[in-house]
């Protein structure tokens, strides 16, 4: 018993099944992207290429994207610009930071004085969320989440980055085409 | 200026290619030859000889880069790159995957027939480069064996292909391979029907199965086959990709149903091996098209490069058409791979036997039938239609009128009768059942099988 008739196909749908259109259709889009490719590698008008060839040529990321952190210095001097204040510590939702700070004896106006200055500086980066809270506390522009995004490493260790590593970066290998 | 050569340098640069380049460098090996063997020996063995290493090599160099080409084309219908990375643009990629494959372990299951398994790639192999021993590539020197029998000899030896995939199933003990040999087994047996009496279209016109014959026969008539017999070509090439089990046929080695189809079991060189067998059947199916319904090697004005007295040069201009135009037959099989899904088995069996048959079977009347009306037209109240019939069927330009006229109005003939004959064939199809079942549309709030019914 036929529970639901299926509309009969139209004359003008009998004719497209036998002129075979939907298959000349399928083909002529798949030729439009071959050529498409062939002619415009730049994914400029919509089919081309849309590979990117990653080690060799790097992606462009969003400009809001976080990535690795950074400490920034003085341009100048070289000296850390981090005051260790522990403000992107506390402001750390995933409690990733520690600012170790120590105590040094400087002179002011003649007198002796002592001063908490930056130690040591641990960034657990695989506990990080990439929040970028910490680059907001930081009221000396020192901590800063740049935009490079390699931060594999081969034990859970090497996620956890010290003041050297944090101020000069990591190694990466870079390509080159 | 450079380009402002004087009438005295261009016929100088122009025998120097003439006679250095082209000519010499053959009748000098012949002399070389000749100071080791006698002329029977170098016509008859040295240089077929080296006729069958040049072939092999080139046919084994374009089945590797038909593999290039299908990931590239594959790549960029999909908006990718495809292989980038070995070599500028990929170009050595199937190098390195040759290398892989050679040092990869060949494994053996350990409840397989171990004679079979060996020799099945093997077979499969041969029987896809056996054909290339008759194919024109070119005039002259450039075709290993001129058999009179060529066409039938290719499909005789292409069929022998099955019996690899046969064997490569069953010998493997595994269900997959197994059910996969079975697939491959009943689609390339069907298909081959369809595949030989597509052709005898053509031959009515050629009047030979040699392969430089059909070659001669559409140069002698200025026409290519594919104009008078279109719905053949078609047929031809439909059951030649599914004779070679490509996509949009390609059941025997689904991948989504059978793991891998007949080589499910087999890895390494071996594995390569059945892939290459693919692809060279692949070249092969495109070679025999091209020089079927393409006219071969012949392209307009190349002859006067003969003409003008560079035999070699246009022997090899030839080979270079015939290498484009087979070419372009393999782009239609990658087009149609990445365009097309897969069909269903009853459908397959459906084209196979309800669609193609019928048609080759109607082509062949329908060609008959043209060829007794151009003939019965000839003198007719003072018409010419045939101008020759030594080389093949040679017809005036009205004779030819009349021909394409009935080749083209064959193809929505057969296409409409075969419409009307197999309408009722659908409900094999399921298509009836389904829509009999399918649930769409149901009025709310009643079942959709009403309670005791």
């Amino acid at each position: 018993m036929a529970l639901v008739k299926s509309p009969k196909p139209t004359f003008v749908q009998k004719l497209k099944r036998f002129f075979l259109i939907d298959l000349i259709k399928g083909l002529g889009l798949t030729l439009k992207y071959n050529l498409g490719a062939l002619t415009d590698k730049d994914a400029v008008a919509g089919h081309g290429i849309y590979t990117e060839q990653y080690p060799k040529v790097r992606p462009d990321v969003a400009p809001r994207f976080h990535g690795a952190p950074r400490l920034n210095m003085d341009p100048e001097t070289h000296d850390t610009l981090c005051i260790a204040c522990n403000l992107c510590a506390i402001a750390c939702p995933e409690d990733c930071i520690d600012v170790i700070p120590m105590d040094v004896e400087i002179m002011v106006a003649g007198k002796p004085r002592r001063k908490k200055v930056l130690d040591e500086f641990i960034f657990d980066t695989s506990r990080c969320m990439f929040c970028a809270l910490c680059q907001e506390a930081c009221p000396t522009y020192c901590l800063e989440l740049t935009q490079d995004f390699e931060l594999a490493t081969y034990s859970r260790a090497g996620f956890v980055w010290n003041r050297e590593m944090l101020e000069q970066g990591r190694e990466t290998v870079k390509y080159t085409s | 200026m450079w380009w402002r050569l004087s009438a005295r340098s261009i016929l100088f640069w122009e025998r120097l290619i003439a006679e250095m380049l082209l000519l010499s460098p053959i009748n000098l090996l012949n002399d070389l030859l000749l100071k080791f063997f006698s002329q029977e020996t170098i016509t008859f063995f040295v240089w077929p000889l080296i006729q069958i290493l040049l072939v092999v090599t080139l046919v084994a160099l374009w089945v590797a880069y038909a593999t290039y080409l299908e990931r590239k084309i594959s790549a960029f219908m999909q908006a990718r790159l495809g292989p980038m990375r070995v070599g500028p643009w990929g170009l050595l990629q199937p190098i390195a995957d040759g290398l892989k494959l050679l040092t990869k372990e060949d494994f053996i299951p350990e409840s397989a027939d171990r004679w079979i398994f060996f020799f099945a790639p093997y077979i499969a192999v041969a029987s896809a480069f056996i054909v290339f021993s008759v194919i024109p590539f070119g005039p002259d020197w450039a075709v290993i064996a001129d058999v009179n029998i060529g066409l039938l000899l290719v499909l005789a030896v292409s069929s022998v292909g099955v019996l690899a995939l046969i064997l490569a199933g069953w010998s493997s003990n595994s269900k997959y391979a197994l059910l996969g040999g079975l697939r491959s087994s009943a689609q390339m047996v069907s298909y081959e029907v369809a595949m030989g009496l597509s052709l005898i279209g053509a031959l009515m016109f050629a009047r030979t199965l040699s392969l430089s014959g059909i070659v001669a026969a559409q140069g002698s008539d200025s026409i290519w086959y594919i104009v008078y017999q279109p719905a053949g070509f078609l047929i031809f090439l439909i059951s030649g990709i599914a004779e070679n089990n490509r996509a949009p046929f390609d059941l025997p080695e689904a991948e989504s149903e059978l793991v891998a189809g007949f080589h499910t079991e087999y890895s390494g060189m071996r594995w390569s091996l059945f892939f290459m067998a693919e692809y060279a059947a692949m070249v092969v199916v495109a070679a025999i098209a091209t020089t079927v319904y393409l006219g071969g090697w012949y392209f307009p004005f190349v002859y006067r490069l003969e003409a003008g007295g560079y035999h070699n040069l246009f022997v090899l201009v030839s080979v270079l058409v015939f290498l484009v135009k087979a070419s372009i037959i393999l782009y239609v099989y990658f087009w149609l791979r990445w365009t097309l899904p897969r069909f269903r088995y009853d459908q397959l069996m459906d084209i196979g036997w309800k669609w193609l048959i019928p048609s080759t079977l109607i082509n062949i009347v329908l060609s008959g039938f043209a060829i007794f009306l151009v003939q019965a037209l000839d003198g007719w109240r003072g018409i010419k239609t045939i101008q020759a019939l030594d080389r093949g069927l040679n017809l005036t330009a009205t004779g030819k009128v009349i021909m394409i006229i009935i080749g083209l109005a064959g193809v929505f003939v057969t296409a409409a009768l075969l419409a009307r004959i197999n309408w009722r064939s659908r409900d094999f199809n399921l298509r009836t059942q389904r829509r009999n079942i399918r649930l769409v549309n149901l009025p709310k709030g009643k079942p959709a099988v009403q309670p005791g019914s």
